[in-house]
């Protein structure tokens, strides 16, 4: 019965591999090679993406970045919140006991030697300025906020790895992290109104998430200060408020993870008897 | 030239067996970890195939979307549109990878959850508790 079982789901998977493979070599026995052109819609986006000469630029000279915050912004903002729900769905599966654990008073030793602590404080910084330099040059470089947010999230960890889980839950409690994060969040929904609120004061109309000059709407954050100063319009805005949300969410949901496990089945337990 | 394309074409097999190896982890594996393990290879190698669609051949080589000159005159542009990958593959799988993180880690969290309460990980003897 169960050989026979693993023998049908053999079957499915290497069905489903042949299938896949004659649908990506599309002409048979032919070598898959890469189109010398793009799709039009790639073409659009590569020639509106930093050019003064047409009126729906995004005015930044990253193209992905212009895509992500620009012209699929409002795409990219409900998927942050999608990230949101997934904290969410862990703090419920949690019942509470991050708060109720921590309240009952636990020690700050412990941890790993001091030559490992020293080595981490240090680092700490290197990998925090690490991550705010991906996020900060996201509207130049490859990169933005959530690599940032994903880049600083690895210094919580480090710190809960070599100190402890108290030691971090001390400085930012589950609820703070969370608090944090919705401010991020919250900065992001502010920022897509910037200027449409701009434009109501001077009598004009404007659109939500508008960046740069549209079609019947002449307003725009600068793009660029002097000759060489990019600043991206709203996409710098963007990029270090989810840099913030993406980190302080990374952060809330190491905290649950790491939990110790004794105590927690014991607090999980009584409240169920 | 052709020796480029033979290893191209291999590295895309590559990835087809990569998926049909996690899928098989997935459907098999009775340990909610490997499972996850698994998962997350079967998404990874999605997301590459998602940006190899984008891919294009270009004389010398392919550049990234990234304009370098500031600001731009019309013969940048030109170039630039002649030799850039495509964006949008790069900029849907750069949110997929961090959706992806995000419910990733709440599965592991579900999983630490499971097994600090019930002491296991294996579906077999999950799907027979009662409670």
């Amino acid at each position: 019965m169960k050989s026979r079982m693993h023998a049908a789901i053999l079957a499915t998977i290497i069905i489903i591999v042949v299938v896949l493979a004659m649908a990506f070599a599309l002409k048979g026995i032919a070598l898959y090679i890469p189109p010398r052109n793009v799709r039009t819609l790639a073409e659009i986006f590569l020639n509106t993406t930093f050019n003064q000469w047409v009126n729906i630029s995004a005015m930044a000279p990253e193209a992905v970045t212009a895509i992500v915050w620009d012209y699929r912004g409002l795409d990219t903002l409900f998927e942050t919140s999608v990230m949101f729900i997934a904290i969410v769905g862990a703090l419920t599966l949690s019942r509470g006991v991050g708060e109720k654990l921590f309240i009952s008073g636990a020690s700050e030793a412990g941890g790993l030697s001091v030559i490992v602590k020293t080595i981490t404080r240090i680092i700490l910084v290197m990998i925090s300025a690490v991550g705010a330099s991906i996020a900060l040059h996201g509207h130049l470089t490859p990169g933005g906020g959530f690599q940032g947010g994903a880049t600083i999230a690895v210094a919580p960890m480090i710190l809960i790895v070599t100190f402890s889980v108290y030691f971090i839950v001390k400085r930012i409690s589950i609820k703070k992290a969370v608090l944090l994060r919705s401010a991020g969040l919250g900065v992001i929904a502010l920022s897509s109104f910037i200027v449409l609120i701009v434009a109501l004061f001077k009598g004009g109309i404007a659109y939500i998430f508008q960046n740069q000059v549209k079609m019947f709407s002449p307003y725009s954050v600068p793009s660029y200060i002097g000759d060489s100063l990019v600043i991206g319009g709203t996409l710098l805005l963007f990029n270090a408020a989810e840099t913030f949300a993406v980190a302080f969410g990374f952060i809330a949901l190491l905290i649950l993870i790491t939990l110790p496990e004794e105590q927690f089945r014991k607090i999980i337990l009584e409240s169920e008897e | 030239m052709e020796i480029i394309y033979v290893l191209f074409n291999i590295a895309v097999l590559a990835l087809i067996a990569n998926i049909g190896l996690a899928l098989y982890g997935v459907f098999t594996r009775p340990s909610l970890v490997k499972k996850i393990i698994a998962l997350t290879i079967f998404s990874d190698t999605i997301n590459l195939m998602v940006v190899l669609i984008g891919f294009r051949h270009a004389e010398p080589n392919p550049v990234p979307p990234i304009l370098i000159s500031i600001p731009p005159i019309k013969e940048d542009i030109i170039t630039f549109m002649q030799k850039a990958v495509d964006p949008l593959p790069q900029a849907l799988v750069l949110t997929a990878i961090v959706i992806g993180l995000a419910v990733i880690l709440y599965l592991i969290f579900l999983t630490i959850q499971i097994y600090r309460i019930y002491g296991t990980t294996d579906v077999r003897k999950i799907a027979k508790l009662k409670g």
